[in-house]
């Protein structure tokens, strides 16, 4: 079996490393959109340093948006491991990602055992003119809509109306809830990055502070992509910022409109893409002009790569660390179906040494 | 290979006198060179000051709190890349790498995470393995998670106790156990909003008190070398020395670490009803010397709030500046709050960074006072340099007041405290006495046998800048530093202890998940290798 290919040529993986690395080594502009676990972030985000190339997530829009709910705003939040044991009301905000239905699940099946101690009650606040698809058949949630309302809107009412302000015309079912409210001891609203744009996201955080004046009242994120998540918790420690950082002069700045990696691979800024695929089933962008390097998970070469790197997946393939929003923080994975597909850190730090000049990765 | 550093003044109480003498280096460690042995290498360091490797006990470098408030704050760094002088967070050290380099530069050598949650040690130990040059320890929370708890109200065993504690300190990697306003994260999640050492945890009929006194008694039972570290209840409110006094009564000779007591110094005295109490404490803590704290100085300008008491924090957030903050009710020991906060010089922040200065110097013995800021609370820790300065220049001191606010001065007694720290002092305080406190004896010292984390510094008139770039700086044995800039990077350790895991305990804690979490233990638990690092973990010794 191949784990090499230069174009869609098999090649010896040596051969795949050394080509890459020239590709690395002569760009002007390398870019990285980053899907791996903890040690493959880290090695990857070392090597954007050494080369003062640019870093994103394979899914950056979905990530920015999650990113910015809290450097433009904050919030109030609590764990998995929390709602379980304390939540008897839970408020299912939107469409949570269907990744998420083990979670619930194991909720659904269990009662708390700390605060109030009661049966748990759902509830679901959507939009009027979608029907909820995602998550419903795990959960039975009374649902909180109204007339005509948008998803933000609806929470805009439900700020209101937990207020005690006057609305114009109640949402269905709220009355249900807001004795439920009154009566349960640490509520949550739960939410995901896709379920909610920006202004929703703020809506709901001022809906919780303003609550929490004289009850108790907590948010659970989970991430749309959990893997994601690790990604932008990894970047953070690593330079201080999320990703779309850029190094310059060997220092990370960070501009969600400058290092958006697929703009700049869109307008043609970025000559050479490193692209990574850990856990495989993707095809690397069509658009721009940049030669890409796929770190993919597969047993071809992907579509329109100057070189892959076939690797493996953490929890799978080898051992690793990923966040996980069954636990709300990282977690050390077990190679579930060990295999001799290197890891993206490993196949990484080949690369850094293989640069010329470059040396070996400080991480 | 064999290193000298000859000509340089020796300041090391801990062996003896300062002097001019010299101190020779072999595979990492410092030696007595045999009769005769000529070094292979040697440093001419005439003019400067050698002390051992410095040793902050109590600094947020590390974790989910630091990582969120990164998180939340991206223009604290961005922003003031271009002008690093005029705001001391843009030189913080934002991310795990700047952190290394940045202590590394000011002679630190050894730095101590104090608020590591169990259930994200993982996390926390990823950080820290990132932090390059010196070595790191981190203090696990208790106190505040269920199973605690509960085992304090059920009357369970103090054995039993112990075994619990011994577990979260092993699996977590932990170097001793810290207490966050113990028992108010718990009862924040019923709804209490204020919770002093005497208030009792909804569901538990637990007083602080009672989770202090059992923690403190655990780990000295155990033979922790690092006495209970204890964040009290009410910090920063008005009146909290009432509680600093209380929660220091309640020691009974039995020794422990109070975090950060600068933000307990407040009565409420004046028109303000907000006064310094920093005198009475400093002789309360002078009367009891099975006591020591560590200071958590204000200095003035931007900062972040980062703490696991989400009960004060939640209180703060109308004060965040600039407008943002997250509150986390965290599981069991975890969470806290993010919160921006700017220290200006009006009349509370300057009663602040006055009774910061009144501990440290009404304090008499520098063994019981620890040199902090509680990093980034009071301020960040490249603030540093400035505070030895005014520890050890009156004259500095009384220029910095000039341009701070005469009323609060006026309730305070630092105008009339004219002691000047020795350099003898800033030795024991920031190095023979944190290796004290936390049982490592290889360091703190220039003895031979101690690992060879020195800190040369260039005597001038300026104590700050001195401090702030020091000459050459050695990490066991190898040159990091020279002339202020990091001149050699390597991965320092995490020190850790190591206690067997007791049987029953660990049988008991993997019921307890899959019952309460629905989840294998091992989602909460890790080995060495997931920190992907050649020995990220050295092991310290347990008090017999
Ligand atoms: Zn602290």
């Amino acid at each position: 079996m191949s784990v090499a290919w230069i174009g869609s040529q098999p090649v010896p993986l040596a051969d795949a490393v050394r080509t890459a690395a020239k590709l690395l080594a002569s760009s002007r502009c390398p870019v990285f959109s980053l899907d791996a676990d903890v040690h493959g972030t880290r090695s990857a985000i070392a090597l954007a340093a050494v080369l003062g190339a640019a870093y994103d997530h394979r899914s950056g829009d979905a990530v920015a948006r999650e990113v910015a709910l809290f450097t433009d705003h904050g919030g109030m939040f609590t764990t998995p491991g929390e709602v379980r044991r304390r939540s008897s009301l839970i408020v299912l905000v939107g469409d949570i990602a269907p990744a998420h239905a083990e979670l619930f699940k194991g909720w659904g099946g269990s009662s708390p055992d700390l605060g109030d101690k009661a049966p748990r009650r759902w509830f679901q606040v959507s939009a009027s003119d979608r029907p909820t698809r995602r998550g419903k058949a795990v959960v039975k949630a009374v649902p909180l809509k109204g007339e005509g309302l948008s998803l933000n809107a609806t929470l805009a009412v439900l700020r209101a109306e937990l207020q005690d302000r006057m609305v114009a015309a109640p949402l269905q079912n709220v009355e249900r809830l807001k004795k439920a409210m009154a009566s349960a001891q640490f509520p949550v609203f739960v939410f995901s990055g896709g379920s909610l744009d920006q202004a929703g996201l703020v809506m709901l955080q001022d809906l919780i502070v303003d609550f929490n004046s004289r009850h108790r009242l907590s948010s659970l994120f989970l991430p749309d992509d959990d893997d994601a998540w690790g990604t932008v918790l990894t970047s953070l420690w690593m330079t201080g910022f999320p990703p779309r950082t850029g190094f310059i002069n060997s220092l990370p700045s960070y501009d969600p409109v400058r290092w958006d990696v697929q703009r700049m691979i869109r307008e043609r800024e970025a000559d050479v893409h490193v692209w990574m695929s850990a856990r495989g089933g993707e095809d690397p962008p069509k658009r721009g002009s940049a030669a890409v390097i796929a770190l993919d998970k597969t047993e071809r070469p992907a579509r329109g790569a100057a070189v892959t790197i076939a690797v493996g997946e953490a929890g799978l393939d080898h051992d690793g660390v990923r966040y996980s929003s069954r636990v709300g923080t990282f977690t050390a994975v077990r190679a579930a179906e060990p295999s001799p597909l290197p890891s993206v850190s490993a196949v990484l730090r080949q690369l850094a040494e293989a640069m010329p000049g470059k040396g070996t990765l400080i991480c | 290979m064999l290193t000298r550093l000859t000509g340089g003044e020796v300041v090391d109480p801990v062996n003896g006198a300062t002097g001019i003498r010299d101190i020779w280096i072999r595979d990492g460690v410092i030696v007595d060179p045999r009769e005769g042995e000529a070094a292979d290498q040697t440093h001419d360091v005439s003019g400067c000051i050698i002390m051992a490797g410095a040793i902050d006990i109590h600094s947020h470098i590390g974790g989910g709190n630091v990582n969120t408030a990164r998180l939340l704050l991206p223009e604290h760094h961005k922003a003031h890349l271009p002008r690093p002088a005029a705001t001391p967070l843009s030189n913080a050290g934002w991310s795990t790498f700047q952190t290394g380099c940045l202590y590394a530069q000011m002679g630190f050598t050894t730095v101590v995470e104090p608020a590591m949650a169990p259930y994200t040690a993982l996390h926390t130990h990823l950080e820290l393995a990132d932090i390059p040059i010196i070595d790191r320890a981190t203090l696990a929370i208790l106190g505040n998670d269920d199973f605690t708890l509960s085992l304090l109200r059920d009357g369970k065993s103090e054995a039993m106790i112990d075994d619990y504690v011994a577990w979260v300190v092993g699996s977590t990697r932990a170097l001793g156990v810290k207490v966050i306003n113990a028992g108010a994260a718990a009862a924040f999640k019923e709804n209490v909003r204020a919770f002093s050492f005497d208030d009792e945890v909804p569901e538990y009929g637990l007083s602080s008190r009672k989770i202090v006194k059992s923690m403190q008694h655990s780990v000295t039972r155990l033979g922790i070398p690092h006495p209970l570290h204890v964040h009290a209840n009410n910090l920063g409110l008005a009146g909290s020395a009432d509680t600093a006094d209380v929660t220091i009564a309640a020691t009974e000779g039995v020794p422990m670490h109070l975090a950060h007591l600068q933000f307990y110094g407040y009565g409420t005295q004046g028109k303000r009803a907000f006064s310094s109490e920093a005198a009475r404490l400093a002789e309360s803590v002078n009367s009891n010397p099975n006591v020591t704290i560590d200071v958590g100085q204000v200095m003035f300008g931007q900062t972040v709030t980062i703490s696991s008491d989400v009960m004060r924090q939640f209180s703060a957030i109308d004060k965040a500046s600039p407008k943002k903050s997250v509150i986390i009710d965290g599981d069991g020991n975890g969470g806290g709050g993010i919160v921006p906060y700017s220290y200006k010089r009006n009349y509370y922040g300057t009663l602040q960074w006055a009774v910061g200065l009144e501990l440290f110097l009404l304090i008499a013995n520098p063994w019981q006072v620890f040199f902090t800021t509680d990093h980034p609370n009071g301020a960040p820790f490249t603030a540093y340099p400035e505070i030895f300065e005014l520890l050890m220049s009156s004259e500095a001191r009384d220029a910095r007041a000039v341009e701070l606010n005469v009323a609060a001065l006026e309730m305070t007694t630092l105008a009339s405290i004219r002691r000047e720290y020795s350099l003898e002092e800033i030795a024991i305080m920031t190095r023979a006495s944190p290796a004290k406190l936390l049982g490592l004896k290889d360091r703190g010292h220039l003895g031979a046998g101690a690992i060879a984390d020195i800190a040369v510094y260039r005597r001038g008139k300026d104590i700050a800048k001195m401090f702030r770039e020091a000459a050459l700086v050695f990490k066991n044995g190898q040159l990091v530093v020279k002339n202020g800039k990091v001149s050699a990077y390597r991965w320092g350790k995490t020190l850790r202890l190591n206690p067997p895991p007791d049987r029953a305990m660990v049988k008991r804690m993997k019921a307890y998940h899959e019952d309460r979490y629905g989840l294998p233990l091992e989602w909460f638990t890790f080995p060495d290798s997931a920190i992907d690092r050649d020995e990220p973990f050295m092991e310290v010794p347990w008090n017999s």
